[in-house]
């Protein structure tokens, strides 16, 4: 379309419209963020980068971040390569369980993962006390041992979908033909598969980098006294709140970029593997017999249970006994749930109201975004598509603080209302909602809206009578995925909220802080509900299949 | 009556001319083919007259309307899909009723109308099922009866056949041609495939790099190709190069150079000294039949395919010449067999090259 037509087309507008939001929300507190990095730091000289330089702090915990990044990436790996592997190729005793796996990340959020595994690891945890009474003394988990062990066995999911969805799309023909052509069968595995599941193994690794640099609840539960970029940046933006927001921005700056330069990495090592290969034939699994059945099925078990263990502990906590921090197992009572839902239920309300606006604005959203960029681009499609794709690289923590900086003051306050949160959620969703959408859309051919179009039905009126229908199915399982994520969004609202304003994740966090692990449980096991209940009735009741587009 | 005017037509794609100063005109009621290989601009010419794509220069006329800047739902076009483009969450009879809908007719007027055009198109068994349900053949007759039933002015097809096997293809094909006949409705049709161009056209238009190459009936096109290029691609031909020692006035019966010896060929358009090209089906080369002009010739090689046999010749200057026989004695001639081989004058074509 000539530039003329263009602006005198309603999508013209509706882009524009769109990417004015995005500029407003989402362009404009990272500028604002990133330019009072530069900016200079009251009384203590030099702009944030000087003092980040200089002081040993910051570059400690730079440097503990990105070591973390690597265990925790190395240890999901060795956890998640080889479980992708078994369950791809071999049949074994116990191996349907395995397909829940996937559904533990969505279903236990990050901040109850780090609390149930505190409630059996901490200083006051179960497993922790149980082995004292016996002589067995096992590490502080605060710090390195328990921050890598939670995120691993939090991220290892990714490595295995990603690896899965590899493997099962190889084309076992070729492995095949290697044997032909006199390679043993492990070799031809080695030389054939490796190469081309390669380049999905590294991209869910290098995902998983970027979600611990990111990552706030466990970071922030179990840093101890290990200084991470997530919990300094967090702790500037509390004690610094209102007066110097210099050092804030420039953590900030920081993740950022570390975080961005993963994600280039991450696409250039994608935009590398493409091989094609998705029509092969997949493998037929081999059932196992005998001892390596059992050690299998052991190992697989043992994966399992480790990741449901947050989803029992969590019901288990929640009705339990207890007196302050000290939990009573064993003593069972409905005095925590009553606590939550009768003297309480204001964390559960703000949550359910605030994602549920969040959810309806993203899937709207994110469905005409999608449908711009996809059906009808215009000169400003890739500013749009540019755009709409930042929050990849942003920490909900930094996002927070952008949103607060910019709309602290000025014509558009919203500091302390709920908008704020709102706004929060749906920033950090957009690039999956979008991502989802679109894959349904570029399964629509044009034809469809021509056809429409030539029978009568204006342009814009085509889109609802014809396409929205048929997108109907994926924005359902759009809007549960969003549901989902947000209901259990942590970092970016604890930076935002303001009192009276607390959602679960945030009230279970601060439950946490104050050790009162049995309520924390209680406001839990609601929030694992509030997840499940939508995913379990989408499933079962529409068969909507959640998880086709993830 | 003209239907369809298109006047010093320009497109642009992606920054390109894809169809520059194009004009042709298309008689009411007929059926008119644009016919091409893919990324010949026929597509795109089909396009534009829909209203998909912007006119950059030139007119467009439907009837006494002026269809240039017209948006596409208002041009009361039908059109077919390659890939069907039926609603995939509606049922036949809302696909159907779908452009009758648009133009708030009464549901009481729809009923028997949707009725009626799936009958004609053979589908008055199913009108609840969706289209997942149907066969590809089933849903192109779905797409028909939904483009006529708003009774267009105009309809539009767009390679409808290219996605169905070769037995409904000509199946569906003789439905399009039946309903257009019974229905008169003016129709452009675009396909890459010259048998149904043939079969189908009241005349074609044969398309080269955005232009018409040639516009005739099918007899036209396939008995008189103005150029090497149509020959080509309408039917099989040998297309021989010569060189022409004089001028050649137009007209039948003129002794052109060919294999060492001199040919009676036809003669279109003046054609100046020096390259031409000689055209001749492979149905129209005589082998070992008594003539005056006959020239030797060596069989290369030979396909049997019952009714008729498809031979290779090698003539004494290197030439190379397909030859189709049939009728009595077609597969008597041995590969490596002398033959004499004598062309059917009125059927030998000379044109510029």
């Amino acid at each position: 379309m000539s530039l003329p037509r263009q602006i005198g087309s309603v999508w013209f507008w509706l882009t524009a419209a769109l990417v004015g939001l995005l500029s407003l929300f989402l362009l404009y507190p990272l500028v604002n963020m990133l330019a009072s990095s530069f900016a200079s730091a009251g009384g203590r000289g030099g702009s944030g980068w000087g003092i980040f330089l200089s002081d040993p702090r910051y570059l400690t915990a730079l440097g503990n971040t990105v070591l973390l990044g690597l265990l925790v990436t190395l240890g999901a790996a060795l956890i998640g390569v080889p479980l992708a592997y078994f369950a791809a190729r071999y049949n074994f005793p116990g191996k349907t369980l395995i397909a829940v796996l996937p559904l533990t990340t969505l279903v236990v959020p990050e901040v109850i993962a780090a609390q149930t595994w505190l409630m059996m690891f901490g200083n006051n945890g179960l497993i922790t006390r149980s082995l004292g009474d016996v002589g067995i003394a096992i590490p502080s988990f605060y710090g390195w041992f328990g921050l890598t062990t939670v995120m691993t066995f939090i991220y290892y999911t990714y490595v295995y979908i990603g690896t899965l969805a590899a493997i099962r799309g190889f084309d076992v023909q070729l492995e095949e033909a290697a044997q032909g052509l006199g390679t043993s069968p492990n070799t031809a595995r080695w030389k054939v598969l490796v190469p081309v599941v390669m380049p999905a193994v590294l991209a869910s690794c290098l995902l998983v980098f970027t979600l611990v640099v990111g990552n706030f609840a466990v970071a922030t539960i179990l840093g101890g006294r290990v200084a991470l970029l997530s919990v300094i940046t967090y702790q500037a933006f509390v004690s610094e709140m209102g007066s110097d927001p210099v050092m804030q921005s420039t953590l900030a700056s920081v993740s950022i970029g570390l975080v961005a330069a993963v994600l280039f990495l991450q696409r250039w090592i994608v935009s590398r593997g493409r091989y094609e290969i998705t029509m092969g034939r997949g493998a037929k699994p081999q059932r196992l017999k005998g001892l390596s059945a059992l050690l299998l099925a052991l190992a697989a078990s043992i994966v399992v249970i480790i990741s449901l263990l947050p989803l029992f502990t969590v019901i288990a906590g929640a009705f339990t006994r207890a007196r302050g921090p000290v939990m009573r197992w064993g003593e069972w009572t409905t005095l925590n749930m009553e606590r939550v839902f009768l003297n309480a239920p204001d964390p559960i309300i703000n949550t359910l109201i605030f994602a549920g606006i969040a959810t309806l604005i993203s899937v709207v959203v994110s469905t005409l975004a999608s449908y711009l960029i996809v059906k009808k681009r215009t000169v400003l499609t890739p500013a749009l598509d540019y755009i709409a794709s930042l929050p990849l690289a942003l920490s909900g923590t930094v996002l927070g603080i952008g949103l607060v900086m910019s709309f602290n003051t000025g014509w558009l306050t919203l500091t302390g209302t709920a908008m704020i949160i709102v706004i929060a959620y749906v920033i950090r969703r957009l690039p999956f909602g979008i991502r989802n959408a679109s894959s349904t859309l570029y399964n629509v051919p044009n034809s469809i809206e021509e056809a429409s179009i030539s029978l009568g039905v204006p342009p814009v009126q085509s889109f609802f009578k014809v396409v929205l229908p048929i997108m109907v199915p994926s924005i359902a399982a759009a809007a549960i995925l969003v549901w989902t994520t947000t209901v259990s969004e942590l970092s970016a609202s604890i930076v935002v909220y303001s009192g009276g304003k607390e959602t679960m994740p945030i009230q279970i966090f601060r439950l946490i802080d104050s050790n009162l692990m049995a309520q924390a449980s209680a406001y839990g096991l609601v929030l694992v509900v509030t997840i499940l209940l939508p995913i379990i009735i989408a499933t079962t009741i529409f068969k909507i299949d959640v998880f086709a587009s993830r | 009556m003209v239907a369809v005017t298109i006047d010093k037509l320009a497109v642009s794609y992606g920054g390109a001319r894809v169809i520059d100063n194009l004009s042709l005109m298309i008689e009411s009621g007929s059926f008119f083919t644009l016919l091409g290989p893919s990324g010949c601009g026929k597509t795109t010419l089909l396009r534009t007259l829909a209203g998909f794509l912007d006119v950059a220069d030139g007119r467009l006329l439907l009837g006494e309307r002026d269809l240039t800047r017209m948006p596409a739902h208002q041009r009361d076009i039908g059109m077919v899909f390659q890939d069907y483009a039926l609603f995939p969450d509606k049922t036949v009879f809302d696909n159907v009723a779908y452009g009758l809908r648009a133009r708030k007719l009464s549901e009481t007027a729809i009923k028997p109308r949707v009725g009626e055009y799936l009958e004609r198109v053979g589908l008055s068994g199913f009108p609840d099922r969706r289209p997942a349900e149907l066969s590809g053949g089933q849903r192109q007759r779905v797409a028909l009866a939904r483009a006529l039933v708003i009774q267009p002015q105009l309809m539009l097809m767009d390679e409808p056949l290219s996605n169905l096997d070769a037995k409904l293809r000509v199946q569906v094909r003789e439905t399009i041609a039946d309903l257009q006949r019974e229905a008169g409705i003016t129709t452009v049709f675009v396909t890459h495939d010259q048998e149904e161009a043939l079969a189908l056209s009241d005349r074609i238009g044969l398309m080269k790099q955005g232009k018409l190459e040639q516009v005739g009936t099918p007899e036209d096109i396939y008995r008189t190709p103005v150029s090497a290029y149509v020959a080509d691609f309408v039917g099989a031909a040998n297309t021989v190069a010569i060189r022409l020692a004089g001028p050649l006035a137009a007209g039948d019966g003129q002794a052109v150079p060919f294999g060492g010896a001199l040919v009676s060929a036809r003669v279109p358009k003046p054609i100046g000294t020096g390259n031409a090209v000689l055209i001749v089906r492979p149905e129209d080369v005589m082998l070992d039949l008594p003539s005056p002009t006959a020239i030797a010739a060596v069989v290369a090689s030979k396909q049997y395919l019952g009714g008729t046999t498809h031979y290779a010749v090698t003539l004494s200057d290197g030439t190379r010449l397909s030859v189709a026989l049939h009728g009595p004695g077609h597969s008597a001639h041995a590969v490596g067999a002398t033959v004499s081989l004598a062309l059917d004058a009125a059927k030998v074509l000379v044109v510029e090259s």
